[in-house]
């Protein structure tokens, strides 16, 4: 009795377990065809190349345009502003954590940092309005401060958790034996984390940068707050910009269903989608790397 | 399989009482005035339930239309297509104006205008003026701050001025944020709901933009009740809803409130304005 007991519990969790697996695949799948099915009625529309090509946005004009252009490009500033901030000072987080702190210091911090990524995202675009806009007005005499590389430091801030945790869980897989070896030759330890440490934990890095790059891309709320929102084409940091996000989420509201518009933000999304796919297979790509050179 | 019938029971009790229950769809501008109105209104009426949701003027209207709501909150008048579909759909509606409100054009107190001209004001938003020369004197760069495109407040400043906006224009993601942007920036300009603006204080932190309608005649500020009432100050509309006659007799109570000395309390003290005159037709 107790034996056919267990054996039904057992059994039931392992249908439960993978039926709730293979949902998620469902479910996946299930977005990336809505976005794919919706993307091809709106190229039945507009041609490709428009899309790809076209520097407008203006779907409400009185001549309706679909150019992608200067949504990615205001995306890839504005990420790639975050990635200029947050990987210097992430690595060098990562490796103070990992090499110099003590372990009283570093049991305060990792969880301090960890903290900073559950502070809501809205939170952190109000930050951007109220102190950071004015604080970079004030700083580089422009008339204000929501612009671009507001939505860079901002998106730096969230990306910084993400990138921490997983390089300093990189620096310290290097096996002990390396670091060993290299104060064994005569290297002092900023050598050896420069020239031995650093290098060896290299592909976990990587992966800690490419997660983060997938944490600032799909990023809504906070540049939505914090970059001004102008359509226009964006000319560089210090100019308001639109993100695809943000576009998404301030069209999608209005938007009459079944239009060219609507099929445009699935194009968009889609767009997105595909990047950020791209993005995490890269950083899952170095985290397996790095997890059989560990192993090897 | 009891619990199924006690569930039903349940149900067909809730549904009863349906004459009772006031659904109210519409203008994001009008929501949080009509949830106002209703708190206070189940404060004397407690055997009334009314549910408010926003969505839009034009979802309001659409939901009229498929028979699924009492009231259609509204901040512009129907257009032609959904006023031939109601005679289509031989659905006869009454109109109600319940309030009035102005959209202000705010900018950074410093700003050394008090009024603006109409035409200027157009080629400001449109993206014409790159910098406020023309208009101040001062060689700084416009900086709109506008609503997103599904705002109402921001297709009627466009319709009434007849403009597209500056694609240089910041989009808000609301009226408090834009208050914000102009407290901060003195080359911006933006416009909000005179809702947001303290009535009655001197001491504001942002500068509300008295209008002309042409460069030298007089100017009328938003927060001249007078004025509204007169119906001189040019960004001005009434706030409307319709209500189909069928649903009249179960809205009339909630009506009623609206234009008693209650309800228009409650209308004043939230920003908007009451037009004497102005009732049922």
């Amino acid at each position: 009795m107790k034996l056919a007991l267990r054996e039904k519990i057992d059994n039931s969790a392992r249908i439960i377990f993978r039926t709730t697996g293979l949902l998620v695949i469902v479910i996946l799948g299930g977005i990336f065809f809505m976005l794919l099915w919706n993307t091809v009625a709106f190229f039945l529309k507009v041609k490709p190349m428009d899309f790809i090509t076209g520097t407008q946005w203006n779907p409400s004009g009185s001549t309706a345009s679909y150019g992608i252009l200067p949504l990615l490009v205001s995306t890839c500033l504005v990420t790639l502003g975050a990635m200029a901030i947050a990987i210097p000072l992430g690595i060098g987080t990562a490796a103070f954590l990992s090499e110099y702190a003590g372990k009283r210091l570093k049991n305060i911090l990792k969880p301090v940092i960890e903290m900073l990524a559950a502070v809501p995202s809205v939170a952190i675009g109000f930050l951007g309005i109220v102190v950071l806009g004015p604080g970079i007005a004030s700083l580089t005499g422009e008339p204000n401060g929501l612009n671009a590389l507001n939505g860079a430091i901002l998106l730096s801030v969230m990306a910084l958790p993400t990138i921490i945790t997983v390089a300093e869980d990189a620096l310290h897989g290097v096996p002990q034996t390396y670091k060993e070896a290299s104060y064994g030759v005569g290297a002092s330890k900023w050598q050896t984390l420069i020239k031995v440490t650093i290098p060896a934990a290299a592909p976990g890095i990587l992966a800690a940068v490419m997660l983060g790059v997938g944490r600032a891309i799909g990023e809504t709320m906070t540049v939505l707050m914090a970059t001004g929102n102008a359509s226009a084409f964006p000319k560089g940091f210090f100019h308001s910009v639109r993100t695809i996000t943000a576009t998404i989420a301030i069209e999608m509201g209005e938007v009459p269903y079944q239009t060219t518009h609507y099929y445009a933000l699935f194009a968009i999304a889609a767009v997105l989608f595909l990047i950020t796919l791209a993005v995490n297979l890269i950083g899952e790509h170095f985290v397996n790397k790095f997890r059989k050179y560990q192993a090897a | 399989m009891k619990y199924v019938f006690l569930l039903c029971a349940i149900l067909l009790c809730s549904c009863s009482s349906n004459n009772k229950a006031i659904k109210v769809k519409g203008s994001d501008t009008e929501v949080n005035l009509a949830v106002d109105l209703a708190e206070n209104f189940y404060k004397v009426n407690d055997d009334f339930s009314v549910a408010i949701s926003g969505g839009g003027s034009g979802l309001g209207i659409a939901s009229l239309l498929n028979g699924q709501v009492d009231i259609a909150n509204s901040s512009r008048p129907l257009n032609a297509e959904e006023d031939s579909l109601f005679k289509i759909r031989g659905i006869r509606i009454r109109t109600v104006i319940f309030a009035e409100d102005a959209t202000a054009f705010i900018v950074g107190k410093d700003f050394p205008l008090d009024s603006i001209d109409v035409p200027s004001l157009k080629k400001i938003l449109s993206g014409e003026y790159k910098t406020w020369q023309p208009v101040t004197g001062k060689n700084t760069p416009v900086n709109i701050y506008g609503r997103q495109s599904n705002s109402g407040t921001h297709s009627f400043v466009s319709k009434k001025l007849k403009i597209q906006f500056s694609r240089d224009a910041k989009e808000m993601n609301g009226n408090a944020q834009i208050m914000e942007g102009i407290k901060m920036d003195d080359s911006g300009i933006g416009y909000v709901g005179a809702g947001y603006i303290l009535h009655g204080v001197q001491d504001q932190s942002v500068k509300v933009l008295k209008i002309c309608e042409q460069p030298g005649q007089l100017s009328v500020s938003p927060m001249d009740e007078k004025a509204i009432q007169e119906k001189r100050y040019y960004f001005q509309r009434p706030l409307y809803q319709f209500i189909p006659v069928t649903s009249w007799e179960k809205v009339s109570a909630f009506i009623d409130f609206e234009k008693g000395p209650e309800g228009r309390k409650i209308i004043q003290d939230s920003g908007y304005y009451i037009i004497a005159h102005q009732s049922t037709k």
